[in-house]
């Protein structure tokens, strides 16, 4: 690979309301995307969408909605669908990744059932509803680990409204904690691209298989190839493209090899963040995912 | 037969006994004299104040005496369970009344502000102290004063009590007492999983101020937009307190004007627009006004007009009160510091306060447990700054980096009930600011692999930071384990000193607890410089308990009138 040229990746991230809803430590969140993509040489741009600002699909590669007081969520709710709701649909039929966190799940979902008043109407993107049943029945808190693609997430939950999935397809399995309504253990949702979740504390930092998996989503939804060919190993991925020659369609090209190499993410350091996945897993008594966990990590060391 | 009867009824069966006394017409013919029910009930209450000092005395001094903790709290517990208007009972009889505080932030400091200035004007205070704000603490405050026939020694007179609340405890004690004076400080996030949302907290206040007489003083803080709302419509007399110093602005402030600020009010009490803010000088403690309906920051009644940082812990303030003018000087780190004297200075002046005593009570004020405090820890220093929600702990390292000096730093962050047990606001903290000011950073507590992760994707490089959990994994010591029993003994204690290359934990110390994490942090300050440990509620305790334990503080309780 001699005279090409390499070009840096960016992704752009859609913060959804950034000040209504950011109590759950939802700013870890970001701050992992971030980190985790630098740290790859992927520059993420982060652009916060607040009450009354539009949302362009086209503009975004990912999309982030975090958790906020129940005092907050109205005026959301309502900018959610008035102003919006086409561009955050359309997005979502596009397979861009969502990642909403605690109330931003239960405002993607068709409605917020309070133990008084009127109900809040969510976007129905996900077959889910969540129904709060007053103040006598517990609020769902505590440390939780659920199954996730044949791996572990951990998190925290704290909320009182209990979810009731639909179609809509879990997240994942609750192996502890309450989940959607300490019932039947589904944790979250998930439509197409878009994922629904009651774990925070914050999720990414400590999930980091999990904050990867977006990050790939949406390198492989940006660069996506129109076709498939097979042009030998994919390469490590180092944040930049590298292109052999200069191309006659520059973008065709690009969206070539980022498609290799999204699907193969430098591996960064994660000692810790798995150090402290694990740790959380035994605190809930979960002994053999913890072995799991740390057999994985010593297999990523070599 | 009297003595009888009361050590049988020690037991929480009080209303049985109650009842039994009344039904047995032998009995009641002895004991309860014949009278106007209003009288009998009195005389009955009398008995049962009696009971419940009697009981709640002797059940704290078999605590202490058992060493099962300072045996302040249960004295309270006991007593409330014999009679559960003893605070109603014994507050009525304090002389000069009770002030209340209450806030996120600030409310032992201030609270210690307070008792020293009065203690200074000649008044003999009463103060709940650290940790028991809730409504045990404040039963156990006037039990252990009170004589066993229920009355508070020299029956209260020249008595003022200060009772530092619990955000969550303030509509049960506005139930029980009518406060001279209530002080609310702030209102932050804090520990949603105790408290839950900072909505809430002002809703049951807002309905504990409406059950308030007009007697009451609110005493507010004008700057932070939720508090002061809770003065309008209030029936008696409001004063105000803020800051009106421009150059504290956050805009101003050197380096902060890409700082990461958690605001907790940020929408209009009145009206739920968001306010714009012609000052800010940390979260939403500031200057502000609502542009859709013209709701403002009122006139503070107290002001500061200029704060100037002399060192450290020595914050230069200058007051205007009625067109007079006041130099006092704050013995403590932090704006925050300022507020919570603004506050006691308020509070003071609410109960007709002089200013001498004002002055010399805040001048000669030492810090409160965990709050500054310094200790000696032989040829080095060691200040313990507690932080245990994210303005608290933003404004620590606000005032941790102020002077530009690198530090040495213990972290501890634990994760019990008292702590909250929800560690997500830790990504809240602006953690960016310790970036190149730590020269030597070890981390500790139940969570410390969070705080970790906190401060790696802050930008701390993992070289810089010593990591000592306060166990290791399960699994990691099983595994030890089972090859400790399948090796020889000398393998064993080798197994035991080195740790094994497979284990991942390499880059983490391979020494857990806060003992060895206080080792650790000291060995690595140098002689004559200074360690901050800055830790949650529940490190902070054990910090203490350590530090005692090595003979370089006196017992936790040691300095409560017990």
């Amino acid at each position: 690979m001699s005279d090409g040229f390499t070009q840096p990746l960016t992704l752009t991230l859609g913060h959804l309301y950034p000040d209504q809803l950011n109590l759950y430590g939802d700013r870890g969140n970001i701050l992992t995307l971030r980190r985790r993509c630098q740290l790859r040489g992927i520059e993420l741009r982060i652009v916060g969408l607040g009450i009354g600002d539009a949302l362009a699909p086209d503009e975004y590669d990912m999309l982030f909605i975090g958790g906020g007081q129940d005092k907050e969520q109205a005026p959301v709710a309502q900018d959610l669908h008035e102003m919006k709701g086409i561009g955050l649909w359309a997005a979502i039929e596009d397979d861009m990744p969502v990642l909403a966190v605690c109330g931003g799940f239960q405002l993607l979902a068709h409605y917020y059932r309070p133990a008084e008043g009127p109900d809040m109407q969510g976007l129905g993107v996900f077959d889910a509803w969540t129904i709060h049943k007053g103040a006598r029945t517990a609020r769902c808190i505590g440390d939780i680990a659920i199954r996730w693609n044949g791996q572990t997430l951990v998190g925290f939950e704290n909320h009182g409204g209990r979810t009731y999935l639909g179609t809509a397809k879990p997240l994942g399995k609750v192996l502890k904690g309450n989940g959607n309504n300490a019932e039947d253990y589904t944790e979250g949702a998930i439509y197409r691209n878009a994922y629904g979740t009651y774990l925070h504390g914050s999720l990414l930092p400590k999930n980091p298989h999990f904050a990867d998996y977006l990050i790939k989503l949406a390198l492989q939804r940006k660069y996506r190839s129109e076709f498939h060919t097979d042009q030998g190993t994919p390469e490590e991925f180092n944040g930049h493209i590298h292109i052999d020659q200069v191309p006659m369609d520059g973008s065709q090209q690009l969206e070539r090899i980022a498609d290799n190499v999204g699907a193969h993410l430098l591996p960064l350091d994660d000692v810790l963040e798995w150090e402290a996945h694990a740790s959380l897993l035994e605190r809930l008594g979960l002994h053999s995912e913890v072995t799991a966990v740390l057999a994985a990590q010593r297999m990523r060391k070599g | 037969m009297r003595k009888q009867r009361l050590s049988q009824s020690v037991p929480p069966e009080t209303d049985g006994e109650q009842q039994e006394g009344q039904n047995d017409p032998s009995q009641s013919t002895n004991t309860v004299p014949q009278g106007p029910p209003d009288r009998k009930k009195r005389r009955q209450n009398v008995l049962r104040a009696g009971l419940a000092v009697v009981a709640g005395r002797a059940a704290g001094a078999i605590s202490r005496r058992l060493h099962l903790g300072g045996g302040t709290s249960v004295v309270g517990i006991v007593a409330q369970r014999i009679y559960p208007e003893i605070i109603e009972h014994m507050a009525a009889q304090v002389e000069h009344g009770s002030v209340i505080v209450t806030g996120t932030n600030g409310k032992t400091t201030t609270s210690g502000f307070i008792a020293a200035i009065l203690r200074d004007s000649g008044l003999r205070v009463w103060h709940n102290r650290e940790g028991s704000n809730l409504m045990r603490g404040v039963a156990s405050l006037f039990v252990i004063r009170a004589k066993p026939n229920g009355q508070l020694r020299r029956s209260g007179k020249r008595a003022i009590s200060i009772l530092e609340i619990d955000e969550a405890t303030i509509p049960q004690i506005v139930k029980a007492l009518e406060p001279r004076v209530a002080v609310f400080n702030n209102l932050f996030r804090d520990q949603l999983d105790r408290y839950g949302e900072v909505d809430s907290i002002i809703s049951h206040w807002r309905q504990a101020i409406s059950q308030m007489p007009a007697s009451t003083t609110l005493v507010l803080n004008a700057d932070d937009p939720s508090i002061a709302y809770l003065g309008t419509g209030f029936n008696g007399k409001v004063l105000y307190y803020g800051i009106d110093d421009p150059s504290l602005d956050l805009q101003k402030q050197p380096g902060d004007n890409e700082q990461y600020q958690v605001s907790d009010a940020r929408t209009c009490s009145n009206c739920g627009r968001e306010y714009t803010y012609s000052l800010r000088f940390y979260s939403h403690i500031g200057h502000y006004h609502c542009t859709s309906c013209g709701l403002q920051r009122p006139q503070p009644d107290i002001r500061v007009i200029q704060v100037q940082l002399d060192s450290f812990d020595h914050n230069r303030i200058t007051i205007e009160y009625i067109a007079q003018k006041y130099e006092i000087i704050v013995p403590l780190p932090g704006l925050y510091n300022v507020y919570n004297a603004l506050a006691a200075i308020t509070a003071s002046l609410a109960v007709n306060t002089d200013w001498q005593p004002i002055i010399t009570g805040i001048e000669q004020s030492k810090p409160a447990f965990g709050r500054g405090e310094l200790i000696q820890a032989e040829d080095k220093t060691i200040r313990l700054l507690l932080a245990k929600n994210p303005t608290g702990f933003n404004e620590v390292l606000r005032t941790l980096f102020s002077e530009g000096i690198a530090r040495h730093i213990l972290f501890i962050l634990n994760d019990n009930i008292a702590d909250g047990q929800d560690v997500s606001w830790i990504w809240d903290v602006d953690f960016e600011r310790v970036v190149g000011h730590a020269q030597t950073l070890v981390i500790s507590g139940t969570r410390a692999l969070d705080l970790a992760i906190r401060l790696k994707y802050a930008g701390i490089p993992q070289k810089k930071m010593t990591i000592i959990p306060h166990m290791p994994l399960k699994s990691e010591r099983d595994k030890r384990q089972t090859r400790q029993q399948r090796g020889a003994h000398k393998k064993q204690k080798e197994h035991q000193t080195s740790p094994t290359s497979e284990q991942i934990t390499s880059q983490i110390a391979n020494s857990y607890g806060l003992k060895s994490a206080l080792d650790t942090a000291l060995k690595q300050t140098p002689v004559g410089e200074t360690l901050f440990i800055v830790p949650t509620y529940t490190g902070l305790l054990a910090v203490h308990r350590e530090l005692e334990q090595r003979g370089l503080t006196p017992h936790f309780w040691e300095g409560k009138e017990v």
